[in-house]
């Protein structure tokens, strides 16, 4: 798992985001070899989750390259990049449900419209993942009804229901509360141990500390350590990495 | 009603930068040999198309016969003459008085015959015949004041009404100078504007005057006194340049004033359907229950327009909000213009436009014409109602289902759309219900929705509430029903 030769699935190159005059990703150069789990960590409005959103395309980088599989997605027209998305999984940190759909229905729409699977395939395969977070008996319930917890496992079960390379975390547990975070970082850590490529923001250190194979610190545009979690947390390098620990372990 | 004269000027005046009437210049009189091909086209197509305004007894007013609203009366004796004389069907579209002449302008009637004046002013727009008839002016008032009105004279500061664009309309306005001109498109509303006070006396063409009288309990007919200003009497009404059809119509009016046809045959006939108006068996036939075929017809023309135009105006709408919210610069601009522009222009003028202005171009039926203004009118309005709902969808509903790999149009489809509806769901509603009851606008370009039966019948029966009452039951019955429908399928989409 911890295969550092293997190919990367996911490389960005000299990556730069401009909103109007604010630069919030200045050069960042990083890969993610199969397998790979991440956690991006750094203060608030490092920039972070747009990072992540810059690797699917849901924010357009304004110069520089993202490779998934060797392919730019900066240079996909539309129709390539859907094509693109269905392998790269995504989870919000307002979960995003379908609040129209049932919870089985929230799984099955994107196997079903996209892939073409037929409905007992998808039903099926959306039972099996609704088991796997746990939540079997809510097939039927709309999101509405659920607690957050819940809502960000089905969410979670939506985005594997397209059997995905690469699963991209947008601070999954900042929404919930904190009895709630347990239950979805349980589902998370489940799946590292499966073996899926992750990559994770996230405040929550621990989970850091314990289940990721890198820790990406990013302060002020730049990705300023890349490192093992041990190395990290117990040696941090910049002065930067070393004030935002300390603020953490003071809290 | 002055607002509306207004506007039909605004279409005849386009009609004319059109340049249809380009011949407008032409004079016009009996002797001159025919070289246009009305005549002919009217022959080859086997029908005399004419227009009139029923409600002006004896001259032409509408009769429940059997179950059917027949327009008959002097005029229509006259037309039946005319056709006949050309060997051909006759053809009756009814429609406001108002109207009538951009009806002949723009080829919707090949004649028009409404006991209309000839005057300088009229024979500048289309061509006339000779003179089939002519009357003197009355005034009809309340039995109660035939003590004070003796002539136009007594009604100083007082109201007098006259139907819009009517000879007695210009001679109020030019010699009773200190009366109040109250105009209206029907002489039915002025007879009931009379009976509830809102005026005291209309002015009208004698015999018309006389036939309302008679027909009408309380009223009576005096002379109006009014000075002559050169009025030469009703004659029918051609297109400019259909020199054939005038000679030919000439040809039978000679031939009825020979025969004194009008006073001999025509008026009495006119009257025999009048004198029925106060006895007994007529007031039988009067009942609103004698009338509910009417009624039931205009329910069905009010809602085979509402529901076409509530589907047509959806789905344009929906058009339109996507256009609007695209990001093609060109999509953008036009669903923008279409909006502002729709919604800033009335209803009413849209419906004339289509039905006169584009029937210039292509011949669209009146009903037609009612549907696509109406649905061309909806669709601007549900554009904005969709295209806010679409806004009001959290943009992290979008990001979810693209990162699932679902394409912008799928997103749409079944993501954001859905969730739109529901939220916009109320307000759609009301967009229909009013939508509904704006429908009833297509009635002044002769569409027989619910409220032109209604018209038919005050003027069938000479009661003028009654028929207003039941409409309105009638318009309440259908929006309340509709409203219930909506809050049915909202409690069924609500989710939790």
């Amino acid at each position: 798992m911890n295969n550092e030769t293997a190919t990367p699935v996911l490389e960005v190159k000299h990556l730069k985001k401009v909103f109007g005059k604010n630069e919030v990703l200045k050069d960042i150069n990083e890969q993610v070899s199969n397998g790979q789990v991440i956690c991006l960590i750094g203060p608030s409005g490092a920039g972070k989750s747009t990072f992540l959103r810059c690797l699917n395309m849901l924010d357009q980088p304004t110069s520089g390259e993202v490779l998934f599989e060797g392919q730019d997605l900066t240079k996909l027209d539309d129709k390539q990049l859907d094509k693109t998305r269905e392998n790269m999984g995504m989870v919000f940190q307002s979960f995003n449900l379908f609040p129209h759909k049932t919870v089985i229905e929230n799984i099955k729409l994107a196997p079903v419209k996209v892939k073409g699977e037929d409905d007992a395939t998808a039903t099926a395969t959306a039972e099996k993942l609704l088991k796997q977070v746990g939540l079997e008996n809510k097939a039927d319930a709309f999101p509405a009804s659920l607690s957050g917890g819940q809502q960000q496992r089905v969410a979670i079960a939506r985005a594997l229901a397209m059997n995905p390379k690469v699963m991209l975390f947008d601070e999954p547990t900042s929404a919930l509360d904190p009895e709630m975070v347990g239950e979805v970082l349980k589902v998370m850590q489940d799946l590292a141990s499966e073996g899926m490529t992750m990559v994770v923001v996230t405040h929550e250190m621990g989970f850091a500390r314990n289940v990721a194979d890198k820790v990406w610190f990013m302060a002020d545009g730049y990705i300023q350590e890349s490192a093992e979690p041990k190395t990290f947390f117990e040696h941090p390098e910049t002065d930067r990495a070393k004030d935002f620990l300390a603020k953490i372990l003071e809290a | 009603m002055k607002k509306f004269a207004k506007w039909l000027l605004l279409v005849v005046t386009i009609v004319v930068t059109l340049g249809v009437t380009g011949n407008m210049n032409t004079k016009a009189d009996s002797n001159t040999p025919a070289t246009d091909q009305y005549l002919s086209k009217v022959k080859a197509k086997g029908e005399l198309v004419v227009g009139t305004s029923p409600d002006f007894p004896p001259y032409e007013f509408t009769k429940n016969i059997n179950g059917k609203s027949k327009v008959v009366g002097m005029d229509m004796e006259i037309s039946k003459k005319v056709a006949h004389d050309m060997g051909v069907k006759l053809v009756i579209r009814r429609m406001d008085f108002d109207s009538l002449l951009v009806a002949l302008q723009t080829g919707k009637v090949d004649m028009v015959i409404a006991g209309m004046s000839k005057t300088p002013k009229r024979a500048k727009s289309v061509d006339f015949s000779n003179v089939y008839y002519k009357a003197g002016e009355d005034l009809v008032i309340k039995k109660s004041d035939l003590k004070t009105i003796k002539s136009y004279k007594s009604l100083a500061g007082k109201a007098i009404g006259a139907q819009t664009g009517s000879i007695q309309y210009n001679l109020v306005k030019n010699q009773a100078t200190k009366s109040t001109l109250k105009g209206m498109d029907k002489d039915t509303d002025l007879i009931l504007a009379l009976q509830t006070n809102k005026i005291d006396a209309i002015a009208l063409d004698q015999p018309t005057a006389e036939a309302y009288a008679k027909n009408t309990d309380g009223l009576v007919a005096i002379n109006a006194h009014f000075k002559d200003e050169g009025e030469q009497g009703s004659a029918i009404a051609f297109p400019k340049g259909a020199q054939s059809l005038v000679n030919s119509a000439n040809k039978s009016i000679a031939e009825i004033k020979a025969k004194n046809l009008i006073h001999k045959q025509y008026l009495p006939n006119a009257g025999k359907y009048l004198a029925t108006g106060k006895s007994k068996s007529a007031k039988a036939a009067n009942s609103m229950w004698a009338y509910k075929d009417f009624f039931v017809a205009g329910v069905g023309y009010t809602l085979m327009i509402s529901a076409v135009s509530v589907v047509i105006g959806f789905l344009l709408g929906t058009l339109l909000a996507l256009m609007r919210l695209s990001k093609n610069k060109i999509a953008n601009g036009i669903s923008v213009s279409y909006i502002e522009f729709v919604r800033g222009t009335p209803l009413m003028v849209q419906i004339l436009f289509i039905y006169f202005g584009l029937g210039l171009v292509v011949n669209i039926p009146a009903l037609l014409s009612g549907i696509i203004a109406v649905s061309l009118n909806s669709g601007a309005y549900v554009a904005e109602v969709i295209r806010s709902g679409i806004s009001s969808i959290a943009v992290g509903q979008t990001e979810a289902s693209r990162s699932l790999g679902l394409s912008r149009s799928m997103t749409m489809r079944f993501i954001i759309l859905p969730q739109a509806m529901k939220n916009i769901w109320p307000a759609l509603g009301n967009e229909f219900v009013s939508l509904i009851k704006e429908s009833s606008i297509v009635s002044i370009i002769g569409v027989k929705d619910l409220i032109y039966q209604s018209r038919i019948v005050q003027a069938d029966t000479y009661r003028g509430v009654m028929p207003l009452l039941i409409t309105m039951i009638l318009y309440f019955i259908m929006t309340f029903g509709l409203s219930r429908l909506m809050k049915f399928f909202e409690g069924r989409m609500t989710h939790e």
